[in-house]
């Protein structure tokens, strides 16, 4: 495909060579994929959520199918931010050197944690050209979503990581009260906020009475989210001057440009990782000849072009 | 070392899929390469078409290959509606997998093994003693099904030279009545093993991997969990560990060491 669209964006300091992304949790940490193709391609990755040390993650069953997407509930399992390092910091070292940016997802049970998993990706992770903080995984009993629940309590998230690195903050939203919330983490100096994160779901064994996963609650994704996180993108966009990082169900790059059009600056490709392995650079290309039919040079054009 | 990853994305076509017992269906595709790189216990994830809010692949181990013809042999039951759909793919119809996934079994020369499948687990149980049977190795195998319309394996177990094949169903509808277990410990008084391996119910293998252990026998045991991606990229398919902690069905497995399984 040959595209004179400019496609680069720049999400809070992230310069990406084109607005895709892929969602925590659903890329692991991009060498699963250079098998179906060349990762360098893509304009980020977004690692696993990993805190400063490992958490096992939640008893199996952690998924299930549910029409147009899935619900997991892993609970954020990851070998601790020295480990993964040691395990994948040459990998991702050379994707920045391919062009493609490395955010990496910051996990924590607590202010605390967060502040001492980021003070070690920044001493140990020169590589990353910045950072997530996920303060919305549903599935963990502490932290998680609960610190990001509020405006107050994203806000004070937020202050006590802004001062432990000069590098790009990306901050993972819950899928509720979007514009206070952007709002907050804004006002705290958050770089990018990407969102959003599952939507907390729930089904049921009715012959056992049993939740058909490890615990009562658990993650919702894929296409069945898609028109919701649109709507967040949205008023998150109205809310705050930060640049955003549109995610849910994104499967086609018409997908993808509704997000563009809604007001995000990048996209993650999230649960279409795992089911369709080649999705992402597919959808790059749909997303780049959109772009081209719209008569524009620069992608740029087109964020918040939604028309109303 | 960089990790690297080996699971690629193919098409297929289908050669022929037809019933060959109640609910349970043999279907062949075609797809060179995989055929050529799986490995005996390894699996596959297969896009099954026609419901595009179905979007979950369905993952399946292999019966045989034919990196010749360059085709793969799946054994599988039809369970739901996935496996209902697939069951409707006629000849020549087409789609993607991706594979290989997954370690297989270790299948070393030494001596005497036991294969013990229980339902739509004979398939890579059969594989394991085609391949052992080809190191060497003098194999029994155990097939075990709910009823004998179920039952799929004795065919293909005697054809690769099985030393034994004994069959047991639940309802004593053919072979022995009773589970696998009980044909195993039969077996376990009259030979010297040293190999177990064995796919099937969670229940079953748990109880093979016990009298494994209490005969001192080493057991592979291939484990089956709900899956998304089949390469390591969701952590969904996690399996508890006896020393604590989980490991990757996908990546670790799907064939364990049994004795360091949390059954």
């Amino acid at each position: 495909m040959v595209s004179d669209v400019s496609m680069a964006v720049d999400l809070g300091g992230i310069k990406m060579k084109n607005p895709i992304n892929t969602a925590s949790g659903t890329f692991g940490n991009g060498w699963q994929f250079e098998g179906f193709y060349d990762v360098g391609q893509l304009g980020a990755i977004t690692t696993k959520g990993c805190a400063a040390e490992p958490w096992d993650g939640n008893p199996a069953p952690r998924m299930c199918e549910l029409p147009s997407g899935i619900m997991n509930s892993v609970g954020l399992q990851n070998p601790g931010v020295r480990e993964f390092v040691r395990s994948y910091g040459d990998y991702l070292q050379g994707l920045e050197e391919r062009g493609c940016r490395v955010i990496c997802q910051v996990a924590g049970h607590s202010i605390e944690e967060y502040v001492r998993a980021l003070e070690l990706f920044e001493e140990l992770a020169p590589f990353a050209s910045g950072f997530e903080i996920n303060i919305s995984c549903p599935n963990v009993s502490r932290g998680g979503a609960a610190m990001g629940a509020t405006p107050e309590a994203a806000a004070e998230v937020m202050a006590a990581v802004r001062p432990r690195t000069k590098r790009p903050i990306v901050v993972k939203m819950a899928p509720h009260d979007v514009a206070e919330i952007a709002r907050a983490l804004e006002a705290e100096g958050a770089d990018a906020l990407s969102l959003i994160n599952t939507i907390p779901g729930m089904a049921i064994d009715v012959r056992t009475r049993r939740s058909k996963l490890s615990r009562p609650t658990a993650g919702v994704s894929g296409p069945a989210i898609h028109a919701i996180a649109v709507r967040m993108v949205w008023e998150a966009h109205k809310a705050v001057s930060i640049p955003l990082c549109g995610i849910g169900g994104v499967t086609s790059g018409e997908d993808a440009a509704e997000f563009i059009l809604a007001g995000a600056t990048a996209v993650s490709v999230g649960t279409q990782n795992l089911v369709d392995p080649t999705a992402a650079p597919r959808i790059l290309g749909e997303l780049t000849d959109w772009a081209a039919s719209q008569g524009v040079s620069d992608i740029n054009e087109l964020i918040g072009a939604f028309e109303c | 070392m960089q990790p690297s990853s080996k699971v690629h994305l193919y098409d297929f076509e289908v050669a022929s899929n037809d019933a060959v017992g109640e609910k349970v269906y043999r279907l062949v595709m075609r797809s060179p390469e995989l055929a050529s790189e799986l490995r005996p216990g390894q699996f596959m994830n297969v896009a099954v078409p026609g419901d595009a809010s179905h979007i979950v692949r369905l993952p399946f181990s292999f019966a045989s290959t034919d990196p010749e013809a360059g085709t793969v042999e799946l054994i599988y039951a039809v369970v739901g509606e996935g496996t209902r759909r697939l069951s409707e793919m006629p000849a020549g119809s087409t789609s993607t997998v991706v594979g290989p996934c997954g370690n297989g079994w270790d299948v070393k020369p030494g001596g005497r093994a036991l294969a013990v499948a229980g339902g739509v687990g004979a398939p890579p149980v059969i594989a394991a003693a085609r391949a052992l049977a080809e190191a060497g190795r003098e194999v029994d195998v155990v097939l075990g099904a709910q009823t004998k319309s179920r039952l799929w394996g004795e065919d293909d177990a005697r054809a690769l030279g099985a030393g034994e094949v004994v069959v047991t169903t639940d309802d004593g509808s053919y072979g022995m009545r009773g589970f696998t277990t009980q044909a195993m410990e039969a077996l376990l008084a009259r030979h010297e093993y040293d190999l177990v391996v064995t796919c099937g119910p969670a229940v079953m293998m748990a109880g093979v991997a016990r009298l494994a252990e209490g005969a001192g026998v080493a057991c592979q045991a291939s484990l089956e969990r709900m899956m998304t991606c089949g390469f390591g990229a969701c952590s969904t398919c996690n399996v508890a560990m006896r020393a604590g902690g989980y490991k990757s069905c996908c990546m670790d497995g799907p064939v364990f060491d049994a004795s360091e399984v949390a059954w």
